[in-house]
């Protein structure tokens, strides 16, 4: 079973996003900021990052960035999440190191969809 | 002419341990090009209410992560009007770890950052809308419930009204039912609202 981690200070936007993963047949963790993320990844091996922009403590970019930083995360794929729907918002996203960019709040189609293709599962 | 040895620090000189600098030492190390002595320079000039205009100029200037925590870390020791009116803009920066920040700040102002809420609740731009929200988060006013129903009884955007869903569960303040109805009725096709009332009429009946 893949395992999930998801990101986010919002937790209705956790509860939705567990509940569609989990319907779906994926193991599913939460952490509130991006420290408390890290923390749960160095100590538990996830398939999948699901990642929230702006959070207190440490937000997207700057785990996004920690992250990244260390040699056994570099290939692990992250989706980041994020109300704010500009160009310039999914292009830091991508520079910072994501996968792929959903616009919150994702339909449960979009999110099923995106995160089996970026764990290589058919749709 | 005798010369008189300076018992100041110079420029770039960093005090550990010892007497606080002066006022107008540590404003002209918060312009240094060393990160480092800005920063506890700026450390150094938490809870002083003279050095507002000047820390509020250095963040409108600041680049480095670091020293820009130290200044809102400072800025948020002095508290009041004038620091609330100055950090303000920073809710449409794009830094979201600078916005992260001055949003913490934000929700120890209560009464600063009331008189600003009705117009930041209103501003053009959806995120800051979504930011005034999360600085009701924890803000100790009796006005919170009414200023998060009226959110979801009037904001557009689904984001605005989700975060403020969010917070009315965590609230749990039963004159949010009916309103919650509605904003369920008005986002009738978008399940993640249905999903979110759902949650916080659950909380607001357990």
């Amino acid at each position: 079973m893949k395992r999930v981690l998801i990101i986010d200070d919002a937790a209705t936007v956790r509860m939705y996003h567990r509940k569609i993963l989990e319907d779906c047949g994926f193991a599913v963790d939460e952490a509130v900021n991006g420290l408390e993320a890290l923390e749960k990844a160095i100590s538990t091996p996830y398939d999948l990052f699901i990642v929230d922009i702006n959070m207190p403590k440490m937000d997207g970019y700057r785990f996004m960035a920690e992250l990244r930083s260390r040699s056994e995360f570099q290939q692990v794929p992250a989706i980041m999440v994020s109300t704010e729907s500009e160009t310039k918002d999914s292009d830091r996203a991508f520079a910072a190191g994501a996968n792929f960019y959903l616009i919150k709040p994702a339909r449960p189609v979009e999110l099923t969809t995106s995160v089996r293709l970026m764990l290589g599962e058919p749709a | 002419m005798a010369l008189v040895r300076s018992t100041q620090p110079a420029l770039g000189q960093i005090q550990e341990g010892g007497a606080r600098p002066s006022r107008s030492v540590l404003f002209m190390q918060l312009g240094s090009t060393d990160p480092n002595i800005r920063r506890v320079a700026a450390m150094e000039l938490g809870g002083d209410v003279e050095a507002v205009a000047e820390l509020l100029a250095q963040l409108a200037d600041e680049e480095d992560h670091a020293v820009r925590q130290a200044i809102v870390s400072s800025l948020a020791a002095i508290g009041g009007a004038s620091v609330v009116e100055g950090v303000l803009g920073y809710l449409g920066s794009d830094d979201a770890g600078l916005r992260n920040d001055v949003i913490d700040l934000l929700k120890d102002q209560a009464d600063a950052i009331a008189p600003h809420m009705p117009r930041l609740l209103a501003d053009p731009d959806p995120d800051v809308r979504i930011f005034a929200v999360n600085i009701l988060e924890s803000l100790k006013h009796p006005k919170v419930v009414d200023w998060l129903i009226a959110v979801i009884e009037t904001d557009r955007h689904i984001n605005v009204c989700a975060t403020a869903v969010d917070l009315i569960g965590e609230v749990g303040d039963a004159r949010a039912r009916v309103p919650l109805a509605r904003l369920e009725e008005r986002f009738a096709d978008e399940p993640f609202i249905t999903f979110a009332v759902a949650s916080a009429l659950d909380k607001i009946a357990a």
